[in-house]
């Protein structure tokens, strides 16, 4: 349950260390983004000597959220932080590889780019 | 071949005993020793190697296609043993966005007309274009995306396929 003013962290070597939501991107008046939406975001603190610096407005996928995803076969799976991905106006990540573990719904929905740079699927 | 441990629910009730499940469940492991069943819905190994083999001309086919087009340093990884999401991997360089929009449109009429196969990922030429067939995913990068996200030392340890032709390698 992502929504405006969340932080959360970068799961990415992109530069960024944490963003901060300010829009959902989709519907109009989304009230909360989850696995795989798109998201509007400010970085809030930056990695110095990258290219990517703080106050900078990016887009960024959400990979992890501490909100339960359920899938039909009744697993849910919950993570401990809540952690997006910066990716650019065409899609494709910034960084060039992704940490931790992430979920197979993001090759669903059309980022198999972040999947393939991820370590590990669930 | 794995094996899922699973308890049999059916035997506890067949039995009906519960005061003392501890000394019910040593009496079954001595019994039984480490019961192991295997699960229903997993493929026999030998439906396995002939889906991988389908795979494998599937990804030989699609690796021809782009060398038709002119396409550079294509390699074609097995990435099974390291991903569970797909089998094979197809990397290749284009020089051009209108060659990637050429290889992507090549690869995509092969798969439909040949293999029945539709590919999702992106529809626009991309500096980095992927298509996701399922068990066979292409990735078309232009020469600097290629040494930017360097995909090949991520996946260093899948074992690359030979390819019947001959491999162009970079344009100087």
């Amino acid at each position: 349950m992502i929504q405006p003013q969340t932080y959360l962290n970068v799961a990415d070597n992109s530069g960024a260390r944490e963003l901060m939501c300010i829009r959902i991107i989709g519907a109009s008046n989304r009230r909360y983004a989850h696995i795989g939406d798109v998201i509007v975001a400010v970085i809030k603190e930056a990695v110095p000597n990258m290219p990517l610096e703080r106050s900078e407005v990016v887009r960024a996928v959400i990979v992890r959220t501490c909100k339960e995803l359920k899938r039909d076969n009744g697993m849910i799976i919950r993570y401990d932080d809540n952690a997006a991905v910066v990716i650019d106006q065409e899609g494709n990540p910034k960084g060039t590889r992704i940490f931790g573990a992430i979920a197979r719904e993001l090759r669903q929905l059309n980022f198999t780019k972040i999947v393939s740079l991820a370590p590990e699927v669930l | 071949m794995s094996f899922d441990i699973v308890f049999d629910f059916e035997l506890l009730v067949d039995l009906d005993i519960g005061e003392d499940t501890d000394d019910m469940f040593d009496d079954l492991f001595e019994k039984y020793g480490k019961v192991v069943y295997k699960k229903n819905d997993q493929k026999s190994v030998r439906a396995e190697i002939d889906d991988d083999a389908e795979s494998l001309s599937f990804a030989v086919s699609v690796a021809k296609v782009a060398n038709e087009v002119k396409a550079g340093d294509i390699k074609v990884l097995f990435v099974k043993p390291l991903v569970y999401w797909t089998r094979f991997f197809i990397i290749t360089t284009a020089f051009s966005r209108p060659q990637v929009d050429a290889i992507g449109t090549r690869i995509r009429d092969m798969a439909e007309k040949q293999h029945g196969k539709i590919a999702s990922g992106d529809l626009k030429p991309n500096s980095w274009t992927l298509l996701d067939f399922g068990d066979v995913v292409v990735h078309i990068f232009l020469p600097q995306q290629r040494a930017f996200y360097n995909l090949e030392e991520f996946y260093a340890n899948a074992k690359s396929i030979e390819l019947p032709f001959e491999n162009q390698q970079f344009r100087g």
